[in-house]
């Protein structure tokens, strides 16, 4: 995953700085997604590793299945990615790409998983109290996890801050 | 110590009580990939390097390489049950041992946990095992002596209190008989011991425990061990572990020994973990900072001034000096001194005392090649009374070296020359000394003053160790005061040096050996 992630970096990078400059980084976010999405296909993914695939065929593929969705500069990016043999890299470029857009306007995802579905007003008071704690727009989604017994637990990127019960039992368990 | 269950609910009961529950923040990363006790972890954002790392099942990791994307980390213990994918949590600290009294008599491992089957260890203090020696200002030269009760070092090769001597020398040259015997003559001293084996067989640490025991020396001894079926990280970090024992003790203003038996194998060990990181190999396959391993290690031994103590006591020891005195052991192989670890621990120790495999075969024990063998410091510490008579035998000694060639043609020798051969047959007689029996100055001094008076040069050379032994048991219940009186200040004057004359002559007319 690490090495992958190297790899990934100078494309999602490149593609990053286009799309800054072209102010289009929204459209690049669904054109990375998608191509990683299709990447990830199992049969494509059969005809992506398969040697005796030319590029030139390889090529001609997937512009035919992305025609709809790709622009110019798009198609471009996707012949250089087969021209490299990186076409593997997709899903990696995207999240890389997400990460990089996602400093740029300054805000994190953050996950809540709670035991119990959180209301409206309770969701809303954890949005500004991690916006203050984070210093940034946060984009929260919930989810709920009955193991946690109760309490919360929020992930932002790595750094997890863990008010669940099932949490504190560890701890105590580790204390006795 | 036995619980009866209601005292151990009690127990948990406090616990629970004092159980503050918070919340508690940390940074996450997961298992990308597990091999040879060395985990890549991915995410990890913030982790720190040299920190305690949480794995799942209770068992801890130190990262030792931040690269862009991974973490590489070692595992303290077990990582058999570790798999990809696993949550990784930041503890945010720096791996910590227990320090403290409560150690003292204990067999430790390399984390600090209690491994002789006495229960837990009664000790609230914690010491990270990485720390920065002390400061240009908080030092104070070296003018004590550690005793380690062998006439040969003692004599000839001091060590004092916050020296760093080197033992080195092949296997089986005893290296770890001389660190017992001075483990043993610590006894009634005050100063106390720690003893971390490296890499070595859980016999030979089960034996020394037990001669320890034997000699009554466990008391003031702490045995740190990282044996060679522990991982390599253990094996890395035991000697920084019981460095950080003796540092309790020399911040207290008390005086400490430790013996690191043997840093060869803590550097194996380094080197596989740092191979194992990827870390580019150099010299011999040793990574590039295998100097600065021992160099920081080493430096943490030193002797404190009363202003340092005062100041980490917070003002509760007043006018004390602190020390930790280190015997680092390396063996070499083949007598070859100019490898690169040893070459690098001799340029960092304050001295080395060089052991032969020829002279061990020859009967000669401790065998101390007296010619190679240096205190860089430690003479500026030596009691006044093993000063003045140590001269002469280094002399008599390296005038023997020169000459020992020579000596099958003995007959054909003119006078001097053969006195001079003869001296050196006796006093390298003279400074063989039994294991486990470690002497006093007023002991070691009187065997000194029967050789630098000529009162061996009558005897045959095989005949020497007998006299010495007769004398010594002699003086013992003949002379208790003078020995006292020797033992007491270390002075050399000349009532003393009168005393021990009479007293050898009228042994000499009384006594057969």
């Amino acid at each position: 995953m690490s090495e992958l992630a190297t790899l990934a970096r100078p494309y999602a990078e490149a593609v990053f700085k286009r799309a800054k400059e072209a102010g289009n980084s929204q459209e690049w976010s669904d054109t990375l997604a998608f191509l990683a999405a299709i990447v990830q296909d199992d049969s494509l993914a059969a005809i992506v590793n398969n040697p005796r695939v030319g590029q030139d065929k390889l090529t001609k593929l997937l512009l035919d299945i992305c025609q709809e969705q790709f622009n110019g500069e798009a198609n471009n990016f996707l012949k250089l990615l087969v021209e490299n043999g990186r076409l593997t890299l997709a899903p990696q470029i995207a999240e890389l790409f997400e990460n990089y857009k996602a400093e740029d306007e300054g805000y994190v995802d953050v996950d809540v998983i709670t035991a119990y579905a959180l209301t409206k007003a309770e969701e809303q008071s954890f949005a500004t109290s991690l916006k203050k704690k984070l210093n940034k727009k946060v984009n929260i989604s919930t989810s709920i996890d009955k193991t946690l017994i109760g309490g919360f637990l929020v992930k932002a990127g790595d750094s997890v801050i863990d008010g669940s019960i099932s949490g504190q039992l560890q701890q105590l368990a580790k204390r006795i | 110590m036995q619980l009866n269950p209601s005292e151990i609910s009690d127990l948990i009961k406090k616990r629970i009580e004092n159980f503050d529950v918070n919340v508690e923040a940390h940074t996450e990363g997961t298992v990308v990939s597990v091999a040879d006790g060395i985990v890549r972890v991915h995410g990890l954002s913030e982790v720190m390097q040299g920190e305690m790392l949480e794995f799942p099942g209770d068992s801890y990791g130190m990262a030792l390489n931040l690269e862009r994307d991974s973490v590489g980390v070692v595992m303290l213990g077990a990582y058999q049950h570790i798999t990809e994918g696993d949550t990784v949590k930041c503890t945010g600290k720096i791996l910590e041992v227990p320090v403290g009294e409560a150690l003292l008599g204990r067999v430790v491992d390399a984390l600090g946990n209690p491994i002789d089957g006495k229960g837990e260890i009664d000790t609230n203090l914690m010491s990270p095992v990485e720390k920065i020696a002390p400061g240009v200002i908080a030092r104070q030269s070296v003018d004590q002596p550690v005793q380690l009760g062998l006439k040969s070092i003692d004599s000839m090769i001091p060590v004092g209190r916050g020296q760093r001597e080197l033992i080195i020398g092949d296997r089986q040259t005893g290296k770890t008989a001389i660190a017992v015997d001075a483990i043993i003559n610590q006894k009634g001293t005050g100063v106390k011991c720690i003893y971390v084996a490296i890499g070595q067989k859980r016999s030979s640490i089960a034996n020394v425990v037990r001669k320890l025991e034997e000699h009554g020396a466990m008391e003031h001894t702490i045995v740190v061990s990282a044996t060679a079926s522990e991982s390599a990280a253990l094996q890395f970090i035991a000697p920084y572990t019981g460095c950080s024992m003796g540092e309790y003790f020399r911040d207290l203003g008390e005086d400490a020994l430790i013996i690191y038996d043997d840093l060869t194998k803590q550097a194996w060990a380094y080197r596989q973990m740092s191979l194992l990181l990827r870390r580019p190999p150099g010299r011999e396959a040793y990574p590039g900072d295998v100097f600065y391993i021992h160099s920081r290690l080493l430096e943490r031994a030193s002797r404190i001034n009363a202003d340092e103590v005062e100041k980490l006591t917070n003002g509760k020891v007043k006018g004390k000096t602190g020390s930790l005195t280190a015997l680092p052991i390396i063996e070499t192989q083949g007598g070859d001194v100019s490898a690169f670890v040893p070459t690098n621990v001799i340029s960092i120790t304050d001295g080395q005392i060089f052991l032969e495999s020829d002279l061990f075969n020859a009967g000669i024990r401790p065998a101390v090649n007296a010619g190679l063998s240096v205190s860089r410091v430690g003479g500026a510490a030596q009691t006044k009374v093993i000063k003045k008579l140590g001269g002469g035998i280094r002399l008599d000694l390296a005038q023997y070296r020169e000459l020992a060639a020579f000596a099958q043609f003995a007959s054909d020798l003119d006078e001097a020359t053969r006195k001079q051969i003869e001296r050196g047959q006796r006093v390298t007689e003279l400074m063989k000394q039994n294991q486990y029996s470690p002497m006093s100055v007023a002991q070691m001094a009187v065997s000194l003053f029967a050789a630098n008076e000529g009162f061996l040069d009558d005897l045959e050379v095989n005949k020497v160790r007998d006299f010495e032994d007769a004398l010594q048991s002699y003086l013992k219940s003949e002379q208790p005061d003078l020995m006292a009186k020797i033992n007491e200040k270390g002075d050399f004057n000349d009532e003393i040096k009168q005393g021990m004359k009479t007293a050898i002559e009228s042994f000499i007319k009384t006594s057969s050996w």
